[in-house]
């Protein structure tokens, strides 16, 4: 187990009150095992990914509960510049936005060899050929010249693989990406989920892949657990969850996106909006969204049921998931 | 085809590139927007896709003349609108009307939701007789779905969907016949995309709109498109209705650009060929020779690098019949099914 | 690992797609017609909501429930009136001085003490009020309506007019103030302080107009501003609704700050002898004249400056609770 992160909880403290972020979510990632965390804005998804990492701005944020074991140590109880050894050099974090991500008056190979020489006490000369073979390795044409150049000479493909050169360099065990494609285009998409991909599976590393996106979760994902309202509220192997999702609000999704290959007019859409975390609805969060919603949903909040007849480790936070995965 | 509404002709867009500080020197030009062709049908709903930097924003605003053309026509009902100024650019903007891709930008913070729809009716005072305003924005706040007790409201406080339901009311506020919208739900989450596209679907059926749908996303645009435009470096590379597009593309980017979005459906993946595309899109300031497309092609060959492909049904398919035959800019086209047939037991094995 | 600048937002939006989470959402329950929630914002009267709202009217609404804003307005009440009728409190000549007494502290009659002159302090202190605000309010006035006007203008259309401009204000950046001022000042004959104002507006306004600039390029590049344009509003409607209301803060939040330093460099320019000569009283005049002494008679100092310090602070006040009221965000 490389990763096993228990009952978490974050809370923001806001003007307008004390934001629920994150209830008690439980995930765990092997070794070269791909996890993706799948909500929509507001689910917590990037949270808890803030908070596994140690870059959870606190204040205003504030874990109130919950463990985040890496390898067996909780690192919520390690000291700040003991966090700031596990960072980088075991697990590392890819953003969404490469551009903001890297230093705009700093070549690239400056910034991917200071990995090297702060990290690893290199010389500079050692840590520039390591940051030339990085930039080879993630597919850089021509790495020898580009690497004196400065992030706004890439485009933001070439940009996005910097940034997995620079999450890799370390060869941490553990890498999370927070929505790594979504700002690139889709021909682009298509080759950085590839590389990073491969690199995952060459380096045997966990990986975290925090996404809104359906469509790229299914191409890359072993395992996927998505997220409402600060709670895991399914989980599950990627082909059975989406063959047969246990939860309406997974199903709902799943209805809703468009599909190339699905044609007609009207979407299916889920009615009503995600919640406020600042007032979590009442029972089961999503119960005033949900198509089959009961009295009980109202009053008594699920807990992640262990769906039976599954493959092991399947759940789903729905009193009635029965009816659910076969309705 | 019924007598288009808009009809969009050679539409270039420049933007002059220049050194000096005292002494301007024209020094090369991006284009942005260089040629561009396309009609618009009465209630049709025509979708442009491509890439960012393919220009097909800024042929939206051209389209509702935040930008002057370079050099084209845009001809609304027979008129060229790019050349108008004054008092008759004013009548023809009632009647093209844009919605915008980002939400919370495009919402005035200081203003209320009411100001913000009827502020349509101050600009143009002849639509709606001054008392009648009111009632006006409070149904406008209806047909989009939202309660018409927001008017006094301001934006912040609406969610991502909500607040685009209220770009969409002042979109509609004039009763245009023209819709440009860019990329009206690329900003907001999955579960919401499908309430706007529906309501969109909804009004254009309601009102009788024509609507210019702009996106980076084929699937979505599948949703809601009768026809379709593959933009590509400023230019349309292929264009056909939606099954021409969807189901027999010709062109090697519109393959890929299919092939590339990611279906939510881990099965799919095994039966599915991909194409990835090499490298990156060339800078609108340097595009290459011959076909646009070739130095990520992987079917270049020389003729592509000395000889511009026009759009036209091509050549191979020149005798053929069915939706293989439809404009295609390529040298090399030939038909390629790339989206998997429609699997009528998976829909229905999931029921709602 | 390099790590993003903290946006609360940010952090808490799960994706970033959105860019930003609408906690101030939740009222809206639901997309359906429900009516405004029960924890409804702020001013959700009931018959209310038939009435037109619009910023100018909120933001009134807003200001009066602010006590920060009935403080400063209560305070700037009370200043305008002491300028205009000083005997109302303080019936004693300004100008009738006992050298016998100078410097002499606080005894019954004259609760603030005598300066180095021997003249009344309290006396002083409240006759001063006039010449220091007029020249505080006005010269603030002038510089923001100048600096704003032509900075806005600047930044809306650009072009050759905003170069020009911009150098203009590199050349009045260049005028060192003090010197300009002893330059300038030393040809005006007579004892009146509109020729302090007319110069203090003169240099004061590149500030402004380089704020204002900014603050209008910000404001107009973003959509709302191509939205009204797509609708056909006028330039002057553009700048006028949609541009200025978003431009005004950081004006507000300079031109009030500058009130204080205006109060200061009338002082410096009468203790050069350029600004207002003896006769006339005002806290400027006051200050410097204590300063020497401030060991042995540290009332004459304090009382003048106190009373500037509340002043500056009364406008810096206003000028936040007007902003914040303008500001629909933080209702």
């Amino acid at each position: 187990m490389l990763l096993d992160v228990r009952d978490l909880h974050v809370e923001f403290h806001t003007r307008e009150g004390v934001a629920k972020a994150v209830n008690g979510v439980n995930y765990r990632v092997d070794a070269g095992e791909t996890l993706a965390v799948l909500g929509e804005s507001g689910s917590g998804k990037s949270v808890t990914a803030q908070a596994v990492m140690g870059i959870l701005d606190m204040p205003p944020g504030r874990i109130t509960r919950g463990q985040v074991l890496f390898e067996g140590r909780d690192l919520l109880k390690l000291k700040e510049d003991e966090r700031r050894r596990v960072r980088g050099a075991e697990m590392a974090m890819i953003f969404q936005d490469a551009l903001s991500s890297l230093n705009p008056v700093l070549t690239v190979g400056d910034q991917l060899a200071e990995m090297f020489t702060v990290h690893r006490g290199m010389s500079r000369k050692d840590a520039r050929a390591r940051a030339v073979e990085l930039m080879d390795r993630v597919r850089i044409p021509a790495a020898g010249q580009r690497v004196k150049q400065y992030p706004h000479q890439f485009s933001g493909g070439m940009r996005q693989r910097i940034m997995i050169a620079m999450a890799m360099a370390l060869e941490p065990k553990l890498i999370i990406a927070d929505e790594p494609t979504t700002a690139l285009d889709v021909t682009v998409q298509a080759q950085v989920m590839d590389l990073l991909a491969e690199l995952q599976r060459e380096y045997r590393m966990g990986l975290i892949l925090i996404t809104h996106d359906l469509g790229v979760v299914a191409d890359v994902a072993d395992r996927i657990a998505v997220m409402y309202a600060g709670r895991i509220v399914e989980t599950a192997p990627v082909h059975d969850l989406y063959k047969a999702p246990a939860h309406p609000y997974t199903r709902g999704l799943l209805d809703s996106v468009p599909r190339l290959d699905h044609k007609g007019r009207e979407l299916y859409a889920i009615k009503g909006l995600p919640p406020s975390l600042l007032h979590i609805p009442s029972g089961c969060p999503f119960h005033p969204r949900c198509p089959m919603v009961r009295d009980v949903c109202r009053t008594d909040v699920p807990p992640l049921y262990e769906v039976t007849g599954a493959p092991a480790g399947r759940g789903s936070a729905c009193h009635f998931w029965r009816e659910c995965l076969h309705g | 085809m019924a007598e288009p509404i808009l009809q969009v002709r050679g539409l270039v867009k420049h933007y002059p590139l220049t050194t000096g500080v005292l002494f301007r020197k024209q020094v090369g030009a991006v284009r942005a927007v260089d040629g561009v062709d396309f009609d618009l049908a009465r209630g049709e709903t025509l979708g442009i896709v491509g890439e960012s930097g393919c220009g097909k924003s800024t042929v939206a605003r051209m389209l509702v003349n935040l930008e002057k053309p370079t050099a084209g026509e845009i001809r609304y009902k027979g008129e060229d609108i790019t050349r108008l100024s004054g008092k008759a650019l004013k009548a023809v903007r009632r009647n093209i009307q844009m919605v915008f891709q980002d939400p919370y930008t495009s919402l005035n913070p200081r203003m209320t939701v009411g100001d913000i729809i009827g502020e349509a009716y101050d600009i143009h005072p002849e639509v709606a007789p001054r008392g009648d305003r009111r009632r006006r924005v409070r149904e406008l706040l209806d047909v989009v779905g939202l309660n018409p007790e927001y008017v006094n409201r301001y934006p912040h406080q609406f969610s991502g969907g909500q607040r685009q339901r209220i770009g969409i009311a002042r979109g509609l506020a004039l009763r245009p016949e023209i819709i440009v919208a860019d990329e009206p739900v690329s900003a907001l989450d999955v579960s919401v995309q499908a309430q706007v596209i529906n309501l969109m679907g909804r009004l254009q059926d309601e009102f009788g709109l024509s609507y210019v749908f702009i996106a980076h996303d084929l699937s979505i645009v599948r949703h809601i498109s009768d026809r379709v435009a593959v933009m590509y470096l400023g230019r349309i590379v292929e264009t056909g209705s939606h099954t021409e597009i969807y189901d027999h593309p010709t062109h090697p980017y519109t393959q890929a650009l299919l092939s590339a979005v990611p279906v939510p459906d881990p099965e799919a993946r095994e039966h599915r060929e991909r194409i990835i595309l090499a490298g990156d899109v060339p800078s609108p300031a340097n595009i290459p020779s011959g076909c646009r497309f070739r130095t990520r092609c992987w079917k270049a060959r020389e003729r592509c690098a000395l000889e511009v492909p026009p759009l036209a049904v091509p050549a191979g398919f020149r005798d053929a019949t069915g939706p293989v035959a439809h404009d295609s800019a390529c040298h090399f086209a030939e038909a390629k099914q790339v989206v998997p047939p429609e699997a009528d037991g998976a829909e229905s094995g999931r029921g709602r | 690992m390099p790590e993003q600048p903290y946006e609360p937002e940010r952090a808490m939006a799960g994706t970033g797609m959105g860019g930003q989470m609408d906690l101030a959402a939740s009222e809206a329950t639901s997309l359906e017609k429900t009516p405004a929630g029960p924890e409804g914002t702020g001013p959700e009267g009931t018959g209310a909501e038939d009435k037109a709202r619009s910023l100018w009217s909120d933001a009134w609404r807003d200001l009066r429930r602010n006590p920060v804003f009935l403080v400063s307005s209560l305070v700037i009440c009370f200043l305008v009136v002491i300028s205009l009728w000083p005997s109302l409190i303080a019936s004693g000549n300004p100008l009738a001085c006992d050298l016998a007494k100078a410097q002499e502290g606080s005894q019954p009659g004259h609760p603030f003490g005598f300066n180095g002159q021997g003249c009344d302090v309290y006396t002083r202190t409240v006759h001063g009020a006039r010449t220091s605000v007029t020249v505080g309010v006005c010269a603030t006035l002038g510089v923001a309506l100048l600096g704003s006007v032509l900075g806005g203008l600047a930044g809306f259309f650009g072009g050759a007019w905003d170069g020009f401009l911009s150098r203009i204000t590199d050349v009045f950046f260049a005028i060192p103030v003090v010197l300009g001022g002893l330059v300038l000042l030393s040809v005006v004959t007579g004892n009146s302080l509109w020729p302090v104002v007319g110069f203090m507006v003169l240099l004061g306004w590149p500030q402004i107009s380089r704020i204002a600039r900014g603050a209008v390029i910000t404001a107009k590049h973003n959509d709302y501003v191509l939205a009204a344009r797509a609708l056909g509003a006028s330039p002057s409607r553009l700048l006028l609704r949609h541009i200025a209301p978003n431009a005004v803060a950081p004006v507000i939040v300079v031109a009030t700050i500058a009130l204080g330093t205006y109060i200061a460099l009338e002082a410096t320019l009468s203790y050069l002898g350029v600004g207002l000569k003896p006769p006339s009283v005002s806290w400027g005049i006051d200050i410097s004249a204590a300063s020497p002494y401030v060991r042995n008679a540290p009332h004459a100092l304090l009382w003048p400056s106190g009373a500037l310090a509340v002043t500056v602070l009364a406008f810096i006040m206003l000028g936040d609770a007007v902003r914040d009221a303008l500001d629909p965000k933080l209702r």
